[in-house]
């Protein structure tokens, strides 16, 4: 029967899915009640949380390698390289964020290709790393949305992350 | 049921799942499956996609359960994490939408038809709506949740959200061919 409304909140809340999804669910439930079980699970627990506290120290030991290299970094001028990695993008963030990093890359970009080569080298590394632990962090947070650990983390780390771009970008233009 | 029994007697069954106890948690399943899958299906408009959203969003509540406040309401939570699970299964470049933000925007998040409307029309409407305001309408107007509320589910800011309600005003107004109050 089709209903005549005078509201969109009169509109049905309820609309049961057409198969039953508990079997599959239930299984789910099953295999993590048995993972969860098997012993010694504060140690399993642990070693889980180890990769992202891993990580996290990278984020910040790479983001500090970056700013102390080139604060040491002779400036030299050398031809545009076109092969400079680029880096993933951070889908979580909100737009403004995603749009400011994206120009930002574009300036990081260029002043890799302006780089000696070894420098560049080292400092596009050192931002690869970098976006790879992000990217770890993003997907432990697919995994575990509700984790305010690890949101927190990956807010810092994209933080880090804006900061090491911004001094890579800036580089050259202190010592002008 | 009394809608303050019924928060009891989640609370209840979130203890006892929370130890543990599937069939508790199968009991939640059964009484919260309609309105998860309801707002899954609003916001993917896929009916195979908003099943496995369902599918996913209940084994992360069961997961995350040891994390559950009891004093927040487990509906709301839930809701939280289906939504959340729409928006990772649909991610990607295509689905970007640019957010309009108008924090001068006053928007009621009940709309009211000035000549009734029939269900299937409102909600082919609703269907045809583009994601943004799709997302805001549903949350707000059909599931009642407050403008800061959706929100936050969705990640975007309020002034977003109220310019997303707003613009879905206007698009139902238009396809629907009355006055949405």
């Amino acid at each position: 029967m089709n209903r005549r409304l005078t509201r969109v909140d009169e509109l049905k809340r309820d609309i049961p899915p057409g198969r039953d999804l508990w079997p599959a669910i239930s299984a789910a439930i099953e295999a993590d009640k048995a993972a969860a079980a098997t012993p010694p699970v504060a140690a399993r627990r642990r070693a889980a949380w180890l990769p992202v506290a891993g990580m996290a120290a990278a984020v910040g030991l790479v983001a500090i390698g970056v700013l102390i290299g080139l604060s040491f970094a002779p400036q030299v001028d050398t031809p545009p390289v076109a092969n400079t990695p680029t880096y993933g993008s951070p889908e979580m963030m909100p737009a403004a964020y995603r749009n400011q990093r994206d120009a930002l890359l574009i300036e990081v970009q260029a002043k890799l290709s302006s780089m000696p080569e070894v420098e560049r080298k080292k400092v596009a590394s050192s931002l690869a790393t970098l976006r790879r632990s992000i990217d770890e962090i993003e997907a432990a947070l697919g995994r575990d949305p509700a984790n305010a650990l690890l949101q927190e983390l990956f807010v810092s780390s994209c933080q880090e992350e804006m900061r090491a771009l911004t001094a890579v970008r800036d580089s050259g233009s202190q010592e002008t | 049921m009394k809608a303050d029994k019924v928060v009891e007697f989640d609370v209840a069954l979130v203890e006892r799942a929370r130890r543990g106890d599937a069939k508790a948690f199968e009991r939640l399943y059964r009484d919260h499956v309609g309105r998860v899958h309801g707002l899954c299906l609003r916001m993917t408009r896929n009916p195979d996609l908003a099943a496995d959203c369902v599918q996913d969003a209940f084994i992360k509540a069961w997961k995350a359960l040891p994390k559950f406040e009891a004093r927040a309401s487990f509906s709301t939570w839930l809701h939280r994490i289906a939504v959340n699970t729409v928006l990772e299964k649909r991610r990607g470049p295509s689905n970007a939408e640019i957010a309009v933000e108008d924090p001068t925007a006053h928007e009621e998040p009940t709309m009211t038809f000035d000549t009734p409307v029939e269900e299937e029309e409102l909600e082919a409407a609703i269907e045809s709506l583009p994601q943004g305001a799709r997302d805001a309408l549903v949350l707000c107007g059909v599931y009642g949740y407050e403008q800061s509320e959706a929100a936050s589910m969705l990640g975007i800011a309020v002034g977003t959200c109220k310019a997303q309600l707003h613009r879905a005003r206007g698009l139902l107004r238009d396809r629907l061919e009355r006055g949405v109050r």
